[in-house]
């Protein structure tokens, strides 16, 4: 099975948003700050709940704010 | 017979050697993974090797110098052993209270729960490890008296205890060093 990648644009809508920070993000969305740098990073694929939570701070749906890219 | 003994030895050392390396292979840091700012269930991580280092040091030194009387019979090792152990891990404890007071927003969330459920696999391995080296020996050293000093079960207990919260701990810090994926 081929490994999925889901790209981001979290650092492109943080900027948007009046410069919010990873720590004003994390907070928002009740996490940690370390799992929005991984996240930016692409290095973490977060669950359902959390895409959600950070696509409605931006008000965004999920597909917005999250790609999914296949490696086929 | 000892042959059947040896290679039966030579086949389980192998398997040990094999699942250990496995497990570390699995575990081994991501160069694009640090350089993090850390997390504070992995500031805890740290703390918890040092407490761990500390402890488990501490009660090696005190049966090494009083040895197993520390169980009943030496009232002041009893008293440091306890000390060593309230101490250790209260001073664990505090630490998660004064992490947690420090750090603004959330203080673990999925990513960490999946991180501390995976670490679950480091500190079995040293708990089994712990059990099979403690069974080896006193297999080993008390077979022909056919029994076994009753504080031998202390320490197996204690010496499991610690080497699984340093397990625990060590599992956690590595496990910020690699990617990891949460199913929910």
């Amino acid at each position: 099975m081929p490994k999925a990648k889901i790209a981001n644009d979290i650092r492109r809508l943080r900027f948007e948003h009046d410069e919010m920070t990873q720590q004003e993000l994390a907070i928002r969305v009740e996490c940690t700050r370390q799992t929005i740098i991984v996240l930016e990073k692409e290095r973490y694929v977060p669950s359902l709940s959390l895409a959600f939570r950070i696509a409605r701070v931006f008000d965004r749906t999920i597909e917005e704010v999250f790609e999914y890219c296949d490696d086929r | 017979m000892s042959t059947v003994w040896i290679t039966l030895a030579v086949i389980g050392s192998a398997l040990v050697i094999g699942a250990v390396g496995r497990l570390v292979w699995k575990l081994r840091p991501q160069p694009e993974m640090s350089g993090l700012p850390t997390a504070p269930l992995e500031r805890l991580g740290w703390v918890g090797l040092g407490v761990t280092l500390v402890v488990g040091i501490g009660l090696a030194a005190l049966v090494a110098v009083t040895g197993t009387d520390f169980v009943d019979e030496n009232t002041t090792a009893r008293l440091l052993f306890w000390l060593l152990m309230i101490v250790g891990f209260g001073v664990w404890g505090a630490s998660w209270y004064v992490i947690k007071r420090r750090t603004g927003g959330a203080v673990v969330d999925e990513r960490d729960r999946a991180i501390l459920a995976r670490s679950l696999s480091v500190e079995s391995m040293i708990v089994l490890f712990s059990l099979v080296t403690w069974t080896v020996v006193l297999t080993e050293v008390y077979w022909d008296e056919g029994v076994l000093p009753i504080a031998y079960l202390q320490l197996i207990f204690w010496s499991t205890f610690v080497g699984g919260a340093f397990g625990r701990s060590l599992g956690i810090v590595m496990g910020y060093r690699r990617e990891v994926t949460v199913d929910a």
